[in-house]
């Protein structure tokens, strides 16, 4: 079962314009990456806050609403964010070709 | 001598206390001559102070302009008074005639108020009213601002914080403005606002000095006794901010050790988080719109233009390099949930013996994704994959040992969930066709195997068949079926395609349940079958396409055993034929030189109207419309599925399109008829002079 999650990570790793898949846990803690430790920390922290902000906003207009998905669109990248109860999934994409 | 001594000593003594008396009274009165001495020049100092202050001609005029008697006048009246109260003192003005206690009061009194006095011209030249308003109009900027214009005339017993504030500062106001107005461009007032709410430190300050005090005590905290505002005092606001990130820096991030991920990693919530969340993610990545195209800018799409010409142009490919890598595509098909939703099935792959043989993919042709929805596999080669059509989660699979597997995609593995047995009670040939028909509420999985044997399941039971029946051509000669269509919603009669070339109608219930008809025509094993499914004013459900590999395609009735046509323009293994379900004339057909055409009857039945050879020349084992009829999808035997787009005028009928496709039908059939009359006659006269008359002559041989 293991292996479909290197595969699903592997394949939006090949993506192309990819940069960097992070999986973080509710926390903020970075339980799988692609990028090296101090980048990992710090896009897990800051990410994790944002996305947890991010759905208090949502709740908070209407509490039966939940978010989703978070794109957050640089002049350099593109981060995207697949938030669920228990973890989060990041990944940084360079949409310039 | 004694007494002598006596009188003397009698008399010494009354002299000498008379002498100290003397001494005594001559010190005393020393002592009241340097006090009233003392007191004489500080009256004389007091008369001059004041005379150096104010004249005494202006002092008596100003003090009777306020309805006061001069000087003299009270002084006459007062002379008998030694001593005046402190409140009638204030309104003398001491002279050198005043006896000394009453001088000595008053020139007490004079300086005590000497201060005041002084203070009074000041007052009425410098207040501005004007600017006491613009003042408090700014700070009404604030949303108290209308309490605090209650405050100038409340009364001081009001506790509120800031009416406390501003208590003094109206008191003193022109103290502040004599220095503000010296720098009118400072804006100290809304600093000044913002300190007074968001400083604590101000507040206890304030608090804790009298308001009556000097003049430090009226300045606002944060303002220092010169005046000029202080705007690095104002920045109360910043700092809690700055509170709150160094809280969230000593919130260190925990890292967590390999077990510990590890852990978390073979969690199924994880996994179902990655599957879940990994799909979401390849379709947004998917999304390669760029949103923010520039059309102001210069850069038509020139390419555009030149597809909206063509009538088939290439849209995409699926290819998965593990899964669908050197294995054949051996089927196609469509949710009718999600019409955006491709299943494709595969055979083995040769070169990785070590992967399941069988492999079913679920693509979706709504995303850019290039990776399938869902993999599912099975130990043998699926040969037919379909979807279980009132079931959206669920798939099924023919496979080429005969059992049929059932895959379902809420379930987070990919092998399936339910197979039929292996016995004699069900299939124990490949089977290479099923179908679904019936109802939502009344359907059935109908799967053929290659010795003829029809079975139909419920998907409820797949543990065995609920009823089976052999397709036999006549006694004991059983159909090896490779493919099968039902015409559209029948669940009883249908067409199969089979091995020796011949195709059959026939039907599950009634009279004559089994092989009703055979159709007879090709050279070759039939490859693909494909009834007509177009609805509108006329049905053509009787009309099928056949192709085969002996390099032709057939068109039937269901009426007629014989071919109305017979399209001859392939050179290589004609794969599968596929209806348009649009367009009643349009057929689309591929073969092994990995050619795919569009047959357009309406407009030519000799050559396709559009056609392309697809990159690399794969043979093309399947080809499928998809729902909407504007892409068709074609599958090669190197893995790989072709998507291409129809153009629109090309794919939508036209109203007349039935009409039209009725009279070519009816062409196709009387050109048949001379056909087979010519054939006929050269059949019989083999020289070239009875060829004229050939018809008439032939009955009299």
């Amino acid at each position: 079962m293991s292996n479909e999650i290197e595969e699903t990570m592997k394949r939006i790793q090949s993506h192309k314009g990819v940069v960097g898949t992070i999986v973080v846990n509710s926390e903020g803690i970075p339980i799988k990456s692609t990028l090296d430790n101090t980048t990992t920390v710090q896009y897990s922290g800051l990410i994790s806050s944002l996305a947890d902000k991010a759905r208090s906003v949502v709740r908070d207009l209407d509490p039966s609403n939940d978010l989703t998905f978070l794109r957050i669109r640089s002049k350099k990248h593109e981060i995207m964010v697949a938030p669920d109860k228990e973890f989060i999934l990041i990944v940084i994409q360079n949409p310039t070709e | 001598m004694f007494s002598v001594k006596m009188k003397p000593a009698m008399s010494d003594r009354k002299a000498e206390l008379e002498r100290k008396k003397a001494k005594l009274q001559a010190l005393r009165e020393e002592k009241d001559r340097r006090k009233r001495e003392k007191e004489m020049k500080d009256v004389e100092e007091a008369a001059n102070r004041v005379e150096s202050g104010s004249d005494k001609r202006d002092l008596d005029e100003m003090l009777r302009s306020l309805g006061v008697a001069p000087v003299p006048d009270v002084l006459s009246s007062l002379s008998t008074v030694n001593s005046l109260t402190p409140d009638q003192s204030i309104n003398y003005t001491p002279d050198t005639s005043l006896q000394p206690n009453s001088l000595h009061n008053n020139v007490a009194q004079v300086k005590k108020k000497q201060p005041v006095l002084t203070v009074v011209p000041v007052q009425t030249t410098n207040i501005q009213p004007q600017e006491v308003v613009v003042y408090t109009r700014q700070t009404q900027t604030t949303a108290s601002g209308h309490e605090r214009d209650g405050i100038f005339g409340s009364s001081i017993l009001s506790k509120c914080y800031m009416e406390d504030w501003w208590r003094p500062r109206k008191a003193h106001a022109t103290d502040y403005y004599d220095e503000y107005n010296l720098n009118p461009g400072l804006e100290w007032e809304d600093e000044f606002t913002v300190l007074t709410y968001d400083d604590p430190q101000g507040e206890d300050e304030e608090s804790s000095l009298p308001h009556l005090g000097g003049f430090g005590s009226k300045l606002p905290p944060g303002i220092l006794p010169h005046g000029l505002p202080q705007v690095k005092e104002v920045q109360p606001a910043v700092t809690a901010v700055e509170q709150e990130q160094a809280k969230q820096e000593v919130k260190e991030v925990r890292e967590l050790s390999e077990e510990e991920k590890q852990m978390i990693i073979l969690s199924e919530d994880f996994q179902r988080f990655v599957d879940r969340a990994g799909r979401v993610m390849e379709r947004a990545l998917g999304e390669t719109v760029d949103i923010y195209a520039d059309y102001s800018g210069l850069g038509g799409d020139e390419g555009l233009d030149e597809k909206s010409h063509q009538r088939i142009s290439f849209n995409r490919w699926f290819y998965d390099e593990r899964w669908s890598k050197n294995r054949c595509v051996t089927s196609l098909d469509w949710s009718l949930q999600y019409p955006e939703l491709l299943l494709s099935s595969y055979n083995n792959n040769d070169e990785s013996p070590n992967d399941p043989d069988g492999v079913a993919l679920i693509w979706n042709t709504k995303y850019k994704k290039t990776t399938p929805e869902y993999v599912f596999h099975c130990q043998s080669p699926v040969m037919n994959a379909k979807f279980a059509r009132f079931h959206p989660n669920l798939v099924l699979g023919g496979t080429y040992s005969g059992q049929i597997v059932l895959w379902d995609n809420r379930v987070q593995k990919r092998t399936p969930i339910q197979r039929t047995p292996l016995s004699a009670s069900a299939h124990t040939h490949p089977v290479y066709c099923m179908h679904v028909v019936g109802t939502q509420n009344a359907h059935n999985l109908i799967s053929i195997s290659t010795d003829g044997r029809l079975c139909s399941w419920s998907l409820e039971m797949l543990s065995q068949p609920q009823e089976t029946m052999e397709l036999q051509r006549s006694q004991s000669r059983s159909v090896a079926v490779t493919c099968l269509d039902f015409p559209h919603s029948d669940v009883n009669n249908f067409v199969v395609g089979s091995e020796e070339g011949a195709a059959f109608s026939a039907c599950r219930h009634g009279a004559k349940v089994g092989v009703t008809d055979t159709y007879d025509g090709h050279q070759g094993p039939i490859t693909g079958i494909s009834v007509n499914a177009v609805q509108g004013g006329i049905d053509f459900s009787h009309m099928f396409l056949t192709s085969s590999i002996d390099w032709t395609i057939k068109l039937w009735s269901l009426k007629d055993t014989k071919p109305i046509y017979t399209f001859e323009d392939n050179g290589d293994y004609v794969l599968d034929v596929a209806w348009s379900p649009t367009h009643p004339a349009l057929f689309a057909a591929v073969d092994g030189g990995g050619r795919l055409d569009l047959w357009n009857l309406n407009q030519d039945t000799e050559v396709p109207a559009a056609g392309l050879t697809v990159d690399g020349n794969p043979a093309l084992n399947r080809v499928s419309w998809t729902p909407s009829g504007l892409h068709v999808t074609v599958g090669d035997n190197t893995g790989k599925i072709w998507v291409y787009d129809v153009a629109e005028n090309f794919a939508h009928p036209r109203h007349d399109e039935w009409n039209k496709f009725l009279y070519t039908t009816q062409e196709l059939r009387s050109n048949q008829v001379d056909e087979e009359l010519e054939k006929l006659n050269l059949g019989i006269s083999n020289t070239p002079l009875t060829s004229m008359s050939s018809i008439s002559s032939s009955p009299l041989r």
